[in-house]
């Protein structure tokens, strides 16, 4: 009751309130990242009063999930990797005018997957940090198959499968450059320093997305949106029937990925994504703006919230790069994560996770509230949105690491990835191989070297029987379909 | 500060240079201070410790931190070495990542390319084993066979320790490279591996509460943290590993605005304010003046060009 009292605290409220606003505005400039802006403030909260700080940084992390979604609707240009799949969907529906529609989908979707997993947070942290350490190396890699397995989800149904796999290939071709942290050698780094730790996805996420999105603007002669619906009825479209059970899917998966080690957010947007796909009675709208897609996709990667904060508080071990920005920040005060935020600290800790419901009630509010005014960033001529976007872009690869190299690397993957959008390659396969390839890669390494040699580990575990059999579902039935597909294309032409 | 800023401005705009800046108006500007790790890391948060004070008790004297994380640290102590030698840019280093670049070749600097102000921190090495592991002391680590042991990637601090014991036990372990001590700590509460060699900050909580046991500490004598636990030394293994975060400045800079610094970070390190700060922030102090850390990254540097002869990386 106490400890409802201090969130409940005008000063508490109202640093909640900011925190969680300015998390969906930088979640939202398209760039700018959860992990960076947590990783900016840290210091600043050095000085703050240890609750209200990480109340704070909490707000930020709560709030920039959801933000990525809005110009991953909007305009095409995720503002995290976590929101590539809402991509898929939202955009096309932004272009059909049904944006107010996605916008409230994503923003009802990341609430129930975000409260879910505080919920999880708050009553099962202890016992579900020790379940999770069961999953070890060999099945990580198997995690992040699963996640892979989602490249083959967005090309299905046209029959660029293959272009599709190559781009994946490429983004883990990509992903090799850098250190070898098995033998600690150099790959393709050509003698430059910049390179050593590899080519970060964020630049490329930029290039590949906000980037090409503005070139392609820029390129276009009218701004063809259907701005009539958005004036007219659709915009007080219901969320549709049956929607629940997608963010109930998400919200689910979502805090179980989180709460494993590794970049959770993008692998669990993308498989509750792809289960939703196989799962929909109305598959075939996937692709071409499916709400669905999109509830299932914001509830996974809001999810990950309060799953990536259950290992870090209960054993100090971060399950992404945001919950490790955060964990430096409990340390920073003094709160070495164990045992003790839970009996020593519990004054701060459960005021800490209590105020990331409030975090979440903040931006459902914000969203809902904004959505219809937010809808209209799509309706700004491209004379004004292009410089706009392309500084953030800039800017936002130079400040995650404040490396000039990176900025260059962003235009270099713009116009790489032109060529490849053009010639019909996924760019979403590739950003999803770049990103997953190397935790597929280290899971696979660490795994070999537990199991002295042998693959058999991939295969001992419970839990690895039963990851491979979901990778087989997953695999599956788009291969039959592609495979139906082609047969029946063959024997028409012949 | 603000009318130093608006004089330096005015200076520029009328195309006076403000350099070469003389030892009587110095500071004149913010002093930065290049960190080659993550805000909020263990470095970081030695660097935060001192500008805290150092901003509080010395007039005129502002900090900017700015971090250049990645590379086990190469790409910021590349820029410390690179840095214009004006007193206004300053760094932190750790070891023994500073000197493995040099050992493997790879760092365009040499020691001789800064000025060793000072050590601040220190996190002793240690062994350790997953609670319910058989394994209790260190004879009985080079009494089994094979074991699987987690270190912080080849070249680290922890990779250099557990070679030492190969070598001290003539054993060779199945050796695990992880990307860093979340996943050590990862593979030693879940099972995954038989030990790891880490430091003392990492997993001083997991073992008084007991989800995993430290078996040695790879100190010189017993660490004043846990003064139970015997050293490897003591155990009949000749292994010492330390991490250390310290002060460098670029080479060069006039001898008396780098006094003024390497005076001011002695004073702050002797200050009651600063051992209370680094004790509530979880970090181990060993204060070392400028020549003693020279010498002591010297022996270093030495101590892993050995292994690395034997075993390159």
């Amino acid at each position: 009751m106490e400890y409802l009292a201090i969130v409940f605290s005008p000063a508490a409220l109202l640093t909640i309130f900011i925190g969680t606003f300015a998390g969906v505005a930088i979640g939202g400039m398209p760039g700018l990242t959860a992990t960076m802006a947590v990783g900016l403030l840290v210091p600043f909260t050095y000085t703050m009063d240890p609750t209200m700080g990480l109340m704070l940084l909490g707000g930020i992390y709560a709030g920039a999930m959801y933000g990525g979604s809005i110009p991953a609707i909007l305009l095409n240009t995720p503002g995290t990797p976590a929101a590539v799949a809402t991509a898929i969907e939202g955009y096309p529906m932004s272009r059909a005018g049904r944006a107010p529609l996605a916008l409230k989908t994503s923003v009802t979707a990341s609430f129930v997957g975000g409260t879910f997993s505080v919920l999880i947070l708050l009553l099962f942290a202890p016992f579900l940090a020790r379940q999770a350490l069961a999953f070890g190396p060999a099945e990580t890699f198997l995690l992040a198959l699963m996640g892979l397995a989602g490249i083959i989800s967005i090309a299905d149904e046209n029959s660029s499968l293959i272009k599709a796999l190559i781009a994946g290939v490429l983004g883990m071709i990509i992903a090799l450059v850098g250190t070898d942290d098995m033998s600690g050698s150099l790959r393709y780094t050509m003698g430059m320093v910049d390179l050593i730790d590899g080519i970060d996805f964020m630049p490329a996420l930029i290039g590949l997305f906000s980037m090409i999105q503005m070139l392609e603007l820029a390129g276009q002669r009218g701004h063809e949106i259907d701005t009539s619906a958005l004036h007219k009825a659709q915009k007080r479209e219901k969320l549709p029937k049956g929607i629940g059970r997608f963010m109930g899917l998400g919200a689910g998966t979502g805090t179980l990925i989180g709460i494993l080690p590794g970049e959770g957010a993008t692998i669990a947007a993308f498989i509750s994504y792809n289960v939703a796909k196989r799962i929909s009675k109305t598959r075939e709208l996937f692709g071409k703006g499916n709400p669905e897609g999109i509830a299932a996709a914001e509830a996974g990667n809001n999810g990950c919230v309060g799953g990536s904060l259950v290992p870090t508080i209960t054993l100090g071990i971060p399950g992404n790069s945001v919950a490790a920005a955060l964990m430096g920040a409990f340390i920073i005060q003094g709160m070495i994560p164990g045992p003790d935020l839970f009996t020593e600290y519990a004054d701060r800790t459960y005021p800490f996770i209590l105020s990331l419901f409030v975090a979440n009630g903040v931006f459902l509010a914000i969203g809902l509230f904004f959505a219809p005014y937010l809808a209209r960033i799509a309706l700004v001529p491209p004379a004004i949105m292009v410089p706009v976007v392309a500084a953030f872009a800039v800017l936002g690869s130079y400040a995650l690491n404040n490396s000039v190299f990176d900025i260059y690397l962003m235009i270099a993957f713009a116009l790489g990835g032109l060529v490849l959008k053009k010639l019909g390659y996924s760019l979403e396969a590739l950003i999803l191989g770049l990103i997953l390839g190397p935790i597929a890669e280290g899971g696979f390494a660490q795994g070999m070297v537990i199991g002295r040699g042998s693959p058999w580990i991939f295969f001992e575990s419970n839990i690895a029987k039963v990851m491979w059999l979901i990778i087989l579902a997953l695999l599956i039935p788009p291969l039959y379909s592609y495979w139906k597909h082609v047969h029946r294309a063959g024997k028409a032409a012949g | 500060m603000f009318k130093a800023s608006v004089f330096a401005g005015v200076a520029l705009a009328l195309g006076l240079s403000a350099a070469p800046a003389l030892a009587g108006d110095y500071p004149n500007q913010a002093i930065t201070i290049i960190v080659p790790s993550k805000a909020g890391g263990s470095t970081d948060r030695t660097a935060r410790l001192f500008t805290d004070l150092a901003e509080k008790n010395y007039e005129g004297f502002e900090f900017v931190i700015q971090n250049i994380p990645g590379s086990g640290g190469q790409k910021g102590f590349e820029a410390i070495a690179r840095a214009e030698a004006d007193g206004y840019t300053i760094g932190l280093n750790f070891t023994p990542q500073l000197v493995a670049h040099i050992v493997s070749g790879r760092a365009q600097y040499t020691l001789d390319s800064f000025h060793v102000m000072g050590n601040v921190a220190q996190d002793p090495g240690i062994v350790v084993v997953p609670a319910d592991s058989p394994i209790k002391t260190m004879a009985d680590l080079a009494a089994a066979s094979g074991l699987t042991v987690a270190v912080n990637g080849i070249g680290s601090d922890d990779f250099l320790a557990a070679k030492q014991f190969e070598e001290a036990a003539g054993v060779t372990f199945n050796l695990l490279p992880t990307k860093g001590s979340t996943e050590q700590k990862a593979a030693i509460l879940g099972g995954h591996v038989d030990a790891a060699f880490m430091n003392l900050s990492q997993m001083i909580k997991q073992h008084k509460a007991g989800d995993a046991r430290i078996i040695a500490m790879l100190t010189d004598a017993r660490d004043e943290h846990l003064p139970d636990m015997p050293t490897a030394l003591e155990q009949g293994y000749d292994v010492q590993m330390r991490a250390t975060r310290g002060f460098v400045a670029p080479a060069g800079i006039p001898d008396e605005i780098q006094s003024q610094l390497d005076s001011m970070l002695a004073e702050i390190m002797a200050s009651d304010a600063f051992k209370a700060n680094a004790a509530k922030g979880n970090i181990f102090l060993l204060p070392m003046s400028g020549p003693d850390y020279l010498a002591y990254l010297t022996d270093l540097q030495a101590q892993t060009q050995a292994v690395y002869d034997q075993a390159p990386w």
